[in-house]
């Protein structure tokens, strides 16, 4: 790109300007806008000189520099204006109930099409607040087994980074970021228990765009326990961010760090969230050889390069590298991998991410429900105005007869359907105010997700509008102000062929969709209930966690802690473990290329790696298929628990022939003493994992309290007195085993709900648009009603006849969704390791449901004529 | 005051056009206030207060210099008008008057 275009300010406004200033003042804004504009391009990044200008530009549309529209050339057109706005508002208050419903099914349509499609695009924006966004990748490990990938690794070994710093020319930086798991930290002889601590090397805060707020990047984090808090963070723990210089004492290393610059927080939108930063100096006093450590991948490495087009050098680079390392005999069975920091939260789902992350299939999906939901809200205008059309064709004829043109007549149309469509759009705006909260609590938005302040927020309204505008205006425009006017005077109204069939082509269309999306919410509910019900292999009721104090308090005092709390009759066991069920991998300790002894073939299988001691099996209700327990009072030396999983991994054919087995595990031969029935590690969603599990009473996170008292809130208070009056130096720090296995089915329960909402959507626009519907029919057919009523028919006759017409649309409809229904759903569980079977019942309780709804929308009208008394109806003209 | 009335931010944009002189055009004017009132302005705003202020009849505007940053368009700059300052001046005087028939006892009491 050459710089003169660079300069240039977006072009859309300046039309704008053009277009709506006074001419007379364009030039000097113009000029200032300009001047203002390469001002702003010196003192911040491009994008956001731009979204100045743009914010600047729409603000300059005040009354005072406007153009005079009532001008002397366009007096006509906007004297026909306002006479259409005057007879559109008159049209809207004529009928209300078809305004209101016109109004209501637009405006709902648009609001939640807009809260989905805001979600989206945050969802999207990841890493967009960081500047070198485009040119930051980060390396990861993939686990293979021969040719086929087992696992995929976030995190990658120390030495990396720099290796890759000095042998790519394109790279031009690295930063390692090292998890310190959950540290407690004593300020002012307070004790806070945190999380999110990392070591980075000092090259992070420039990479990932990160402004200090006290302090500043240069020369820091060159010597150990050097520390760089975020804002919010500093405010918890000193109540203020003037902390430079400051100690913070950590009890379980009994060092202090050095407070030496506070940062802005990390943002919602980036996978790599953070409290504190720690010098990746303090590293080396641990290990004094990281830099050489190819045994151990727990850092992440991010790389920056030069530029963003040298991406695919880079990646070819890489497999240069492997081989190489391959050759060294540095990394086996192992790939170094790269990928670009902005594709992370949508398309990563590796082991050990730092964060949650998202999902791009989800995103898209939900865009495409979006558009769809307008596509629903459109189609049920065209549909309404469809069946308003006879009552207007009058109306058209005496216009015409009048001398309007049919261009006036369009224009005219066109006015109505935006005045619907702009008060629709204001109710949207005011719908999504009130439901903002809502929705932020369901899709588990931060509180800055926000839109009334977003330009972009008001540009997709706005082009959403006009795009409905022009498509739902179009059918009544262009049909409506085609009618001759001797037939339409005469009364003769031209029952047009087309115009019924598209009207029940539209019928057929709402309810096909409502059918497909109830199927849907109904198979994600099941499938929620399945796996919440399904059997985990464990108990995770009446369980009450806390997390563990650091080994030297625990090894004195755990013992007497159990025991005192034992001595009660409503606790039954408590244990010790490195981990427990219900915590996201990021938990869990993994071991790749762990094999038998005797098997022939090495094979490369990840496994998770988790230390109990002798009282977990039984305080989590597992099942030993085979084999037996721990021993209690005995080191338990190079024993192993394995579970089924692992042991099908092994291919050894059953849990007894396991027992005994030993396995080459960290340069030792270890022997299989139990074989653990399959547990659930995680939600249903994803397949069992093979565990092998090592003995340990010392180092441990969890303690484990099983009750049977129901009532768990009440023994959590004994549980805590007891823990202080043992532990006193230790926060206390719990949560339910259950809650906390919850959790990791928040996703689906949140794509339950957004799914149940449009589900609603659909039905209630399906309905109002049948309801519409109906009333056209009924009217057009009140005189035939009438003459069959005279002539002796009951009204439950009557009202078959008048329905019988739309039950068919709705059994076509069902017959066009049920197969895309199925396919769908099918897909979709396909991606639960464990999913309910695709039965009947998921199709035929949704048909049964739209039947009713549509009755009941269809009988509310024709229930009025069918008892009404002919005499009314027939003696009418 | 006469008939025509001087709203408070108008004022300020009027002072600051008397302050600036020959400099006295839509961008100084902007930054010159914005450094002044540590608040940021929009073009809008500023333009909307000289254009109505112009109509009033507190300011004159030429065209000045065109240069190259503002894409060769003109700048406009303004003057006030002697109806203008002497509005300015009385309006100050109103105020040295209120400021000083503020009673000293309670300019003590609120220093306490």
């Amino acid at each position: 790109m050459n710089d003169s275009i660079d300069q240039q300010p977006p072009q859309w406004p300046i039309k704008l300007m053009r277009h709506v200033l006074n001419h007379d003042y364009l030039e000097e804004i113009e000029g200032d806008m300009e001047e203002i504009f390469l001002d702003n391009m010196e003192r911040y990044p491009e994008k956001k000189a731009r979204q100045l200008y743009i914010k600047e530009s729409l603000k300059l549309i005040r009354p005072q520099l406007l153009r005079h529209f009532e001008g002397r050339q366009q007096l006509n057109t906007y004297g026909m204006f306002k006479n259409n706005l005057k007879i559109a508002i008159r049209v809207f208050q004529r009928d209300k109930v078809y305004s209101s419903i016109n109004v209501i099914g637009m405006a709902t349509g648009l609001a939640i099409a807009l809260l989905i499609l805001l979600y989206a695009q945050f969802e999207m924006s990841y890493e967009d607040y960081n500047p070198n966004a485009d040119r930051v990748v980060r390396i990861t490990m993939d686990y293979l087994d021969g040719e086929t990938l087992v696992d995929q690794d976030a995190e990658t070994y120390p030495p990396l980074g720099p290796k890759i710093k000095e042998e790519f020319s394109e790279v031009e930086e690295f930063a390692r970021t090292y998890g310190l798991g959950e540290i407690t930290l004593n300020v002012d002889r307070k004790n806070f228990r945190e999380s999110k601590i990392y070591a980075a090397d000092p090259s992070f805060f420039e990479m990932f765009g990160y402004s200090f707020i006290q302090g500043t990047a240069e020369g820091i984090f060159q010597d150990p326990m050097e520390a760089v808090l975020t804002e919010a963070l500093a405010l918890k723990i000193f109540g203020s961010t003037d902390i430079i210089g400051k100690r913070i004492l950590i009890p379980d290393m009994e060092q202090n760090l050095n407070v030496v610059g506070v940062i802005k927080d990390s943002p919602a939108n980036t996978h790599f969230k953070f409290n504190i930063l720690i010098s990746f100096e303090t590293m080396r006093t641990f290990e004094e050889d990281i830099d050489n450590n190819w045994d151990g991948n727990n850092a992440y490495t991010y790389l920056m390069l030069s530029r963003a087009h040298q991406y695919p050098a880079f990646k070819s680079n890489l497999m240069a590298l492997n081989d190489q390392l391959h050759e060294l005999d540095l990394i086996n069975s192992e790939l170094v991998v790269g990928q670009k920091i902005k594709d992370i939260h949508l398309y990563s789902d590796k082991s050990f991410e730092p964060e949650q992350n998202g999902e791009a299939t989800r995103v898209f999906f939900l865009i495409g429900v979006a558009l769809l939901v307008i596509v629903i809200a459109i189609v049920n205008y065209i549909n309404l105005s469809t069946a308003k059309a006879m009552d207007r064709a009058k109306e058209v004829g005496v216009r015409k007869v009048m001398g309007s043109s049919l261009g006036l007549l369009r224009f005219q149309f066109f006015t109505e359907t935006l005045l619907v469509n702009f008060i629709a759009g204001v109710l949207a705006v005011l719908m999504m105010v009130f439901s903002i909260e809502f929705f932020r609590n369901t899709a588990a938005l931060p509180d800055s997700f926000t839109f009334l302040d977003q330009p972009n927020f008001w540009i997709l309204l706005i082009s959403i509008l006009v795009v409905s505008t022009l498509i739902s205006g179009a059918f009544p425009a262009f049909v409506l102000s085609s009618y001759q006017p001797i037939a339409v005077l005469k009364g003769k109204y031209a029952h047009s062929k087309a115009g019924v069939l598209l009207r029940k082509a539209l019928v057929v269309f709402q309810f096909a969709i409502t059918v497909f999306l109830l199927v849907q919410t109904l198979a994600a509910s099941w499938q929620l209930d399945f796996m919440r019900s399904k059997d985990l292999g464990l108990n995770i009721e009446q369980t009450i966690v806390v997390r563990s104090p650091h080994t030297d308090e625990l090894r004195g005092q755990f013992n007497a802690f159990k025991n005192d709390l034992l001595s009660q009759s409503t606790f039954e066991s408590v244990a010790l473990s490195n981990s427990v069920p219900g915590l996201p991998t990021s938990q869990l300790s993994t071991s790749t290329g762990i094999n038998l002894v005797e098997a022939l073939e090495i094979r490369n299988f990840n496994f998770y790696i988790n230390w109990i001691d002798e009282d977990y099996v039984k305080t989590m209700e597992m099942e030993f298929l085979a084999g037996e327990n721990f021993l209690s009072g005995s080191p338990n030396e190079n024993m192993i628990i394995v579970n089924e999983e692992a042991i099908r991994l092994w291919g050894i054919p059953s849990p007894e022939a396991a027992i005994g087995k030993k396995v080459q595990a960290w340069g030792e031969h270890r022997t299989i003493i139990g074989v653990l029935k399959n547990y659930q590690q995680l939600s249903a969603k994803s397949n069992y994992l093979p565990v092998i599990i090592n003995y340990s009473n010392e180092f441990n996170s969890y303690v484990s309290i099983r009750t049977n008292s129901t009532d768990v809130k009440d023994q959590l208070r004994t549980v805590a007195e007891v823990y202080e009056s043992h532990f006193p130096n230790a926060p206390f720090d719990y949560f339910f085993l259950d809650q906390e296995f919850g959790k990791l089915y928040r996703a689906d329960e949140q794509f339950q709900t957004v799914f149940g909402l449009l589900t609603a959507f659909a039905i209630l626009i399906a309905a109002l648009g049948l309801f519409g519907l109906a009333s056209f029919t009924v009217s057009k057919r009140a005189k035939e009603i009438g003459i069959r009523k005279v002539l002796g028919a009951e009204v439950s006759q009557l009202m078959a006849l008048v329905s019988k017409e739309f039950v068919w649309l709705i059994i076509i409809a069902m017959i066009i969704a049920t197969p895309l229904a199925y396919m769908t759903v099918n897909n979709w569980l396909d991606g639960y390791a464990f999913r309910i079977d695709v039965t009947p019942w998921l199709f035929v309780i949704p048909a049964l449901g739209v039947l009713f709804i549509s009755f009941l929308a269809i009988f509310s009208k024709t229930l009025n004529v069918a008892t009404a008394n002919p005499v009314l109806s027939l003696r009418d003209e | 005051m006469k008939k025509t009335k001087l709203g408070e931010f108008e004022e300020m944009v009027l002072l600051v056009v008397v302050v600036l002189g020959e400099k006295a055009y839509g961008v100084e004017i902007k930054r010159e206030l914005e450094a002044r009132l540590k608040e940021q302005l929009s073009v809008g705003s500023i333009q909307s207060a000289l254009k109505r202020m112009e109509e009033k009849g507190f300011l004159n505007s030429v065209f000045g210099e065109a240069t190259n940053k503002r894409g060769g368009k003109r700048k406009r700059i303004y003057t006030a008008t002697p109806f203008a300052e002497m509005v300015l001046k009385e309006l100050k005087e109103i105020r040295a008057g209120l400021w000083e028939a503020i009673p000293t006892t309670e300019v003590a009491l609120k220093t306490i």
